[in-house]
């Protein structure tokens, strides 16, 4: 089962198994990590899943769709290039180890 | 399945009267949350569920606690529709009707149309001196934002405000008065008609509006479906925005220093949005049906019982909100619930942010100047099921 790392505001790491098939949100969700919100329950509706991928593994992941891209302009904490919602990544085996950060706020 | 209109076994029954329940839900609540935060309420039917945490695992098991739930009353009022199917019905129709209201289309497509409307209303009121913000601003300013959104052009902005009433007074008919189901009949059927005329009109030529949406989305969807789907977002698209703006606009007239703040630096209208509808939220609960045997805060809920997630109660809950009956824009970042969660996240969220917090209030409070609560009439709170201020009575220095 892939590794994925949250790394958290309060400088805080959690590394949680992450079901393939399932999203980076789902993972997080299912650990209970922190600052992960996820309101609309993975539709890309809500924006409270942003995360930044570590900048060096962002061409694991790849660029954001087209509804995603739109509501990352409205996330709370402020869009970067690496700027993701959490459930529009799917895990799959070749993510395991990725790194990302969590953003000081959600809502 | 069919509903179980019992409390589960071992479940704490609490008898609560809905009428004071209308006045001040809030009392209720804390009592509910500490004393019994699963507890089955006869007069309501339902297992009311009132602790934050609690709220948000159901809302994430969509599987377990449906939306389809028997004897609805918004199915009653509505007839099948989105709010009360789960995915990938749900799904199909919120797809169809929901790209109007994402954000980027909001600021791009519907801002300025909003700003106008904000505009035209205050030119009128600007030189009277007083006013009720809620009958005389909110009220029209919601209504005519939702008929331009919905792409109800044969419609007014008061036909709106009417149909609105009428069948939410029917959704939360949980007391079955029979001239309230007669009321919302009506205002059902003038719905049906103006959208039926729209449909029409814009078969061939897409104008960007959510029937429009629905009729070119991929597959496309049945009039019915259309006519449903409007009904449900007249329901709520006119009244949460207008109960948001009254609590909001109420909440900082009451706090001179707050008031200095926001308007040296409009850009707290968004803390301010955030924390209003937490405090008082304009939907204050909506029903589930499990489906099956699941336990819940210590009971196990028999496959079919009815719950009641009681979101304003969850946006008090003392164990994640400091202080939580305080309007406090300056609070921690901690989750509410107002938007509900799960697929069925409130799909109007991006427009009501922005018509309330963006144009209605900066307006509002820049166009009438001096702008203080009148003494002669207090403002008046109403509803649980739906709560907000029914008047906001003001004066300025008229202009």
């Amino acid at each position: 089962m892939p590794i994925v790392i949250f790394r958290c505001p309060a400088g805080t790491q959690r590394k949680v198994d992450a079901d393939i098939g399932a999203s980076l949100m789902q993972a997080a969700v299912a650990h209970q990590v922190d600052g992960i919100v996820a309101e609309c329950g993975g539709n890309a509706a809500c924006g409270t899943c942003h995360v930044y991928v570590d900048a060096q593994q962002f061409g694991r992941v790849g660029p954001p769709n087209e509804v995603e891209d739109e509501m990352l302009d409205f996330t709370a904490a402020e869009r970067r290039p690496t700027s993701r919602l959490s459930c529009q990544i799917e895990i799959t085996g070749a993510l395991d180890g990725l790194v990302v950060d969590v953003p000081e706020e959600q809502v | 399945m069919s509903a179980l209109t019992t409390a589960a076994p071992g479940a704490p029954v609490v008898s609560l009267d809905l009428a004071g329940l209308r006045r001040d839900p809030y009392p209720a609540y804390a009592e509910l949350r500490r004393s019994a935060p699963l507890a089955w309420v006869p007069s309501v039917g339902r297992h009311l569920i009132t602790r934050h945490d609690d709220i948000t695992h159901a809302e994430k098991l969509p599987e377990v606690f449906s939306s389809r739930e028997d004897g609805s009353l918004l199915l009653r009022v509505v007839g099948p529709n989105l709010l009360r199917e789960d995915d990938p019905a749900h799904r199909r129709l919120r797809a169809a009707a929901e790209p109007p209201s994402r954000p980027r289309h909001v600021r791009d497509e519907w801002a300025g149309a909003f700003e106008a409307n904000a505009n035209r209303l205050l030119d009128e009121l600007a030189g009277r001196g007083e006013a009720d913000l809620i009958g005389d601003f909110a009220e029209p300013f919601a209504a005519a934002n939702l008929a331009l959104v919905l792409g109800l052009r044969n419609a007014t902005a008061a036909d709106i405000a009417a149909w609105s009433k009428a069948m939410m007074d029917g959704n939360s008919n949980y007391a079955d008065d029979p001239i309230v189901w007669s009321r919302a009949e009506s205002a059902t059927r003038d719905v049906d008609t103006a959208v039926a005329e729209m449909v029409a009109a814009v078969h061939g030529t897409p104008d960007g509006s959510v029937i429009s949406s629905m009729i070119h989305a991929p597959g496309g969807l049945e009039l019915g479906e259309i006519q449903n789907t409007v009904k449900v977002i007249i329901g709520g698209g006119f009244s949460e925005p207008r109960n948001a703006f009254g609590v909001g606009a109420w909440a900082v007239l009451q706090q001179p220093n707050l008031l200095a703040r926001v308007l040296a630096d409009p850009s707290k209208w968004k803390q301010v949005f955030e924390e209003a509808v937490r405090w008082i939220s304009p939907i204050g609960m909506y029903p589930r049906q499990v489906t099956q045997d699941y336990e819940l805060a210590g009971t196990m809920l028999p496959a079919g019982s009815r719950v009641a997630l009681v979101i304003a109660s969850g946006n008090r809950d003392e164990a994640v909100f400091e202080r939580p009956g305080e309007f406090d824009i300056d609070r921690p970042h901690r989750p509410h619930l107002a938007f509900g969660g799960g697929p069925h996240f409130c799909m109007g969220a991006w427009i009501a942010r922005h018509e309330v917090s963006a144009i209605a209030w900066p307006q509002v409070f820049s166009r009438l100047p001096g702008l203080r609560l009148a003494s002669t009439a207090a403002p008046r709170l109403d509803g649980w099921v739906f709560r907000g201020l029914t008047s906001l009575n003001v004066t300025w220095q008229a202009t």
